[in-house]
């Protein structure tokens, strides 16, 4: 029986963290960069939802999209500013992608720790629950409410996601653009739209995970490092830049830090995400999903 | 102008680099005959700390092309390896020093074996997660670390002006090292991967070889700072390994000039001294540096020593040319 509720608990952590590890790949898949700015994002849509619930006295449902219009903001501005130059000028700027991606994004995400840290001080707030009960059993599980609403939110948003990429035209745009982003262009596709979209569809899933989790991690300038470090984790498991490897990615790290909380160690339990990392890149380095890269 | 003194030449532009870094070795060298203040002189050590490290990973990222997150980490575990020696064994300083070279050195090898393979920004996800967890284990480890009491290390030297000293030459012997590395096939062939990875590998660079090679020398150059820094300061805790610390590092760097011999020697006296000043107008240098550090990479890619020397060689040449 506590089996079933570690494997049950498990999947549930797994799924925030598809929710912040999804929009790193889908990141990645369009600009082959990682963010390292990606738990910032996370940071702001917690800040913004407590901020907005506790500081106006709106109702937590009202807030939550407060939180997902944050996320979306901050992601588009990173791209219009920051990302922009990666593609603009591609040709002159091919040899230091890699390079300008990280310290730009590593630079962003100081600059955002250090100025809500200023702006809003840095000790930690306690964010309002969506659903204020402590346990509800349905069949033979005990889970918060909180939890439940967050596992039911995240698996809408999931599926939501994979519909807007597989069936929408600026899905399909956007999977055109990953897979040549010039031969996306000369199709006639707009790829800094396909962009900027990307960056914002990460930047709402990583502020609402952030959101619906700030009555649990208590928001503070430095919240985000940690899921940033498991997606990034997840991410090389799963396969750079694939959207259902990082999924599944996610979902085995979950489970498999319930268990090891238990049986192994709890103080250690979040070493086994770069256990798991070493394991993968020794014995599977394009990841479980990814296509080995094709070198020309 | 003959064509071996052209300023973009190679070696001519790394002699002229370290000349520079000499002199500003040897300021260094006079500074405590004009900075009488104990506490000055403490901020000079310690940003002869974080200018080791910026060296270490400047070698890495800015001549090998690859980025490692993890500078002061590397760091922590350099200066946890003398302390725990010390703490546990007794060991003295003279055998926890080179151990704070050889294990960081260590670890570089293997986690460079298994991530050097692949290319991109496997690194910087790699390192920037051990980063992280390791600080975790340390602080989480009560019964073998004290945790986030931190260690007691044994002393570097009786007075600050000893102390300050021994810093600088191991300061001097890096740069130098560093310079010795570059000037030979081996710094040449860090270039060309960094370049061109895949042209370098087709002209028969062993590209996994000399990666792992930075890496180590980086990891190994952290480490040291660290230890040496946690003898100075008689404590190492894991607030050495905090990913401010590490962007402290690349903020240096990347102001002072990535890729150039000099800039993160000019790079971290000015961040390390402006930190400083800065905390007293209000703690806001965090902010300064990281919002410096997204307007030099988009902007003026070789920091301040590119800026410098691009104005010097315009003046020569136009005054060269009629």
């Amino acid at each position: 029986m506590l089996a079933l509720d570690l494997f049950v608990n498990g999947l549930i952590i797994g799924l925030y963290y598809a929710l912040m590890a999804v929009g790193l790949a889908m990141i990645f898949g369009i600009l082959k960069i990682v963010n390292f700015a990606h738990g910032e994002f996370y940071m702001i849509g917690a800040y913004t939802y407590t901020l907005i619930a506790l500081g106006l006295g709106v109702p937590p449902w009202l807030a939550l999209p407060a939180a997902a219009l944050a996320g979306a903001l901050i992601g588009w501005a990173t791209e219009r500013w920051l990302m922009r130059p990666l593609y603009t000028g591609y040709g002159s700027w091919g040899l230091m992608k890699d390079e300008y991606a990280v310290v730009v994004t590593f630079g962003l995400s100081l600059l955002l720790i250090n100025l809500f840290d200023k702006v809003i001080g840095p000790y930690p707030m306690r964010g309002p629950a969506l659903w204020d009960a402590s346990r509800i059993s349905i069949g033979p599980f005990m889970m918060s409410g909180q939890k439940l609403i967050t596992a039911a939110v995240a698996i809408v948003l999931m599926v939501v996601l994979a519909l807007f990429i597989k069936r929408s035209l600026w899905g399909r745009q956007i999977q055109a653009v990953a897979q040549n982003r010039l031969g996306a262009s000369i199709s006639g596709i707009d790829t800094a739209r396909a962009s900027s979209i990307v960056f914002m569809a990460s930047g709402v899933l990583a502020a609402i995970a952030g959101a619906l989790l700030a009555p649990v991690i208590n928001p503070a300038p430095d919240v985000g490092i940690f899921p940033a470090v498991k997606s990034y984790v997840i991410v090389v498991i799963g396969g750079m830049g694939s959207i259902p490897g990082s999924i599944i990615a996610a979902l085995l790290l979950g489970v498999l830090e319930s268990f090891g909380a238990v049986y192994l160690s709890y103080d250690y339990r979040d070493t086994y995400g770069l256990v798991l990392l070493i394991l993968i890149l020794l014995l599977r380095p394009q990841g479980l999903f990814g296509e080995r890269a094709r070198e020309v | 102008m003959s064509a071996r003194q052209h300023p973009n030449l190679h070696t001519s532009k790394l002699r002229s680099e370290f000349l520079l870094s000499l002199a500003i070795l040897g300021l260094l060298a006079v500074a405590p005959a004009l900075i009488q203040s104990n506490y000055w002189l403490g901020v000079l050590i310690v940003s002869m700390y974080f200018a080791m490290m910026a060296c270490g990973w400047n070698l890495l990222a800015g001549y090998a092309g690859q980025f490692s997150l993890a500078p002061a980490a590397f760091a922590m575990l350099g200066g946890y390896s003398t302390g725990l020696l010390a703490y546990h064994l007794d060991a003295p300083l003279w055998i926890g020093l080179p151990m704070a070279i050889i294990i960081p050195g260590l670890v570089g090898l293997v986690l460079g074996r298994i991530v050097l393979r692949l290319s991109g920004a496997y690194l910087a996800l790699t390192t920037l997660s051990f980063a992280e967890i390791l600080r975790l284990v340390i602080y989480n480890s009560i019964d073998f670390t004290r945790g986030d009491q931190g260690l007691n290390v044994p002393e570097l030297y009786d007075g600050r002006i000893g102390n300050y000293y021994i810093f600088l030459a191991a300061l001097t012997l890096i740069v130098g090292l560093i310079y010795w590395l570059l000037r030979r096939p081996a710094g040449r062939f860090l270039q060309a991967i960094r370049d061109d990875e895949i042209g370098a590998a087709s002209r028969g660079i062993d590209v996994l070889r000399y990666k792992t090679i930075a890496f180590i020398i980086s990891c190994a150059i952290c480490g040291f700072a660290g230890g040496l820094y946690g003898a100075f300061a008689r404590l190492v805790s894991p607030e050495l390994g905090l990913i401010a610390q590490t962007g402290l590092v690349i903020a240096m760097v990347v102001i002072g000039g990535m890729g150039t011999l000099a800039g993160p020697l000019i790079g971290a006296m000015l961040v390390y001294t402006a930190s400083e000043l800065l905390r007293d107008v209000g703690g806001i240098q965090m902010i300064v540096f990281a919002a410096l550090v997204i307007i030099f990479a988009r902007f003026f890619r070789e920091g301040l020593w590119g800026l410098l020397r691009r104005a010097v060689v315009r003046r020569v040449t136009n005054r060269g040319t009629p």
